[in-house]
């Protein structure tokens, strides 16, 4: 159903929706692994996606590497990236972790804009090759990728390992009292999901043609968090649904003109006070 | 006077004058952490709504249809910034904060109040469109100079203002029997709500109470700020890095660090540049939860509000 897509949407507009939409959902399964599964609300999200983006394109420009050397390069840099933030917010929570988490993004963020020798601050990179020739290409790609991590981390929560990170959602003192060491699995969940955030990031470039820090502002955070609460938090499908839906919805609402992101923001307002469960809660309730 | 003396005395009172502006906005987002332990993200856009209302006010309201003059014309848009912050305060506890209050999660009102800040902004974008207004304060431009220093007659009156606006609301809290209740409600709102204190209603007027003061600033902000849809998202970031710096919820934590932050913004752009502000208020913050998590002042229950 996936591969039929880009023919069902033959222009190249909506063919280009079609890979940010899968680079979406790719975001959004990594938050939501953060978030969902191991109850942390990381709001630094973009500024791994950021890390992905530009360690891959610089690793590409400046030392003509292999773009999937690159890549894994990159993703590599994210994870570790997260591991330390983690390493660092071991003793925060809830809203002092999303404060912090949000810190790391504004940090990130300007030292991109700052750092002009290395990253050409807000002038930004042109030019930048895709990995693959063509829309269409590009999107098989991504959304291939995306669901290699969609069926890895499906098995992942599943296994022990998922019950082990909802015990520290639900109560982080009595798993900790089962065994559990909660900040060593706390790092994980971060660093996969920042390692998943980066993947995503290393296609954004090459999509798109040009890098600038403004894509990584650290509104950007607050989308992927809205994609995994419309979709509903804590299940596997959830994000997919809202990352396809506020993808999407932007796009349909075109029509409106000015009004569009007006109705977006109602959108998720109304979700959040009538759809506690987000989207993937009434397909629950029916099956 | 030394130079360097000069300078130093300087940019403090700059600092102060910056820090002023950020305690105002910062305040709000701590009232409603330390009722309701929860976070308004739009909390920014009410501060652009009061710098939008405050700037219509004054140049096409007061001046033009009253003929008050200029200086009557900007302390009248700072009221009706505030009325305005006020009303936004009510829409959004009434929209968002009173149906979910009682779903006890801390995640769900903060993706709602980000769509409430999607739609601000939109909104002010469809009115006002993209390109900054110009909003000249008609106090920016007399200068008052003792010795060497130098401060323009706008920086006294933010100053003068959120100094009888803290107090004010200090007053309020330690000697008013509604006061008295607030503060009981965000000791403990269970048992406040048995000694039967009506704690919505109480949570609903703090909440306005933050808002007022998010509007308020906005009106003081609005000549220091590029005044676009877009322009409370540079202030709140900020204001949020204060509110923990302070400790969430701690009143007189979050003063101190205002000022504090607007101290170390003043000097990072006399000896670092402009650029690099947000930076170092950010590794500021990051160093200060590995420090100590609870922010400056040590967390006291009863102190909360």
């Amino acid at each position: 159903m996936i591969a039929a897509l880009p023919w069902l949407l033959s222009s190249g507009y909506w063919r280009g929706i079609l890979v940010i939409c899968a680079m979406n959902v790719l975001l959004a399964l990594a938050l939501n692994l953060v978030m969902g599964y191991t109850g942390q609300l990381n709001l630094g999200q973009s500024a791994f996606y950021a890390i992905g983006a530009y360690v891959s394109t610089l690793l590409v420009r400046s030392l003509h590497w292999n773009f999937w050397v690159a890549s894994l390069a990159a993703v590599v840099a994210a994870g570790f990236l997260g591991l330390a933030l983690a390493a660092f917010a071991a003793r925060l929570r809830g809203h002092y972790l999303a404060i912090a988490s949000l810190g790391f993004a504004v940090i990130t963020y300007q030292v991109l804009v700052n750092w002009e020798s290395v990253t050409e601050g807000v002038r930004g990179l042109y030019g930048i090759a895709p990995p693959v020739r063509g829309t269409v290409a590009l999107f098989y790609l991504v959304a291939g990728i995306a669901l290699v991590v969609y069926a890895l981390m499906d098995n992942l929560v599943r296994s022990p390992v998922g019950d082990t990170l909802r015990a520290i959602r639900e109560d982080e003192v009595s798993a900790a009292s089962l065994g559990v060491n909660g900040a060593i699995w706390k790092a994980f969940a971060f660093g996969v999901g920042a390692a998943i955030a980066g993947l995503a990031g290393c296609f954004y470039p090459g999509f798109v043609g040009t890098l600038v820090p403004d894509a990584f502002n650290i509104v950007e955070s607050f989308t992927m968090l809205a994609m995994v609460i419309v979709g509903g938090m804590g299940t596997m499908i959830g994000p997919v649904i809202g990352a396809v839906v506020l993808t999407f919805l932007p796009e349909l609402l075109r029509g409106f003109g000015e009004l569009r992101l007006m109705i977006y923001g109602v959108a998720l307002t109304l979700v959040v006070l009538f759809l506690p469960g987000g989207i993937a809660s009434c397909f629950k309730r029916r099956a | 006077m030394s130079d360097l003396a000069a300078l130093v005395v300087q940019q403090s009172l700059n600092g102060v004058y910056l820090g002023c502006l950020y305690v105002m906005v910062a305040l709000g987002l701590t009232l409603i952490y330390g009722v309701l332990n929860q976070i308004n993200f739009a909390h920014a856009d009410f501060v652009t709504v009061g710098a939008f209302t405050a700037f219509f006010a004054a140049t096409r309201f007061a001046t033009k249809v009253l003929g008050l003059p200029d200086a009557a014309g900007y302390l009248l848009s700072i009221i009706a910034a505030t009325g305005m912050g006020a009303v936004l305060g009510l829409a959004i506890n009434a929209a968002v904060f009173a149906p979910l209050r009682e779903r006890g999660d801390e995640l769900r009102p903060l993706i709602a109040t980000i769509g409430v800040s999607v739609l601000l902004e939109n909104a002010q974008l469809a009115l006002f469109g993209p390109i900054p207004y110009q909003f000249d304060s008609p106090f920016a431009r007399e200068t008052i100079r003792i010795g060497r220093v130098f401060f323009s007659a706008q920086s006294l009156l933010v100053v003068l203002i959120s100094a009888a606006s803290i107090g004010a609301l200090y007053a309020f809290l330690r000697f008013t029997f509604l006061g008295k209740a607030l503060r009981a409600v965000a000791q403990d709102r269970e048992t406040a709500g048995l000694m039967g204190i009506n704690q919505g209603l109480l949570i609903g007027l703090t909440i306005v109470i933050a808002s007022a003061l998010a509007g308020m600033a906005g009106a003081l902000l609005g000549p220091v700020l590029v005044l676009s849809p877009f322009a409370g998202a540079s202030v709140i970031v900020k204001a949020f890095a204060i509110v923990i710096i302070g400790g969430f919820g701690n009143m007189q934590g979050t003063i101190i660090a205002g000022i504090l932050v607007g101290i170390i913004e003043a000097f990072t752009v006399q000896y670092l540049g402009s650029g690099l502000i947000d930076l170092v208020v950010f590794v500021l913050l990051l160093a200060m939860l590995v420090v100590r998590p609870t922010g400056l002042i040590a967390e006291r229950k009863e102190e909360n509000v």
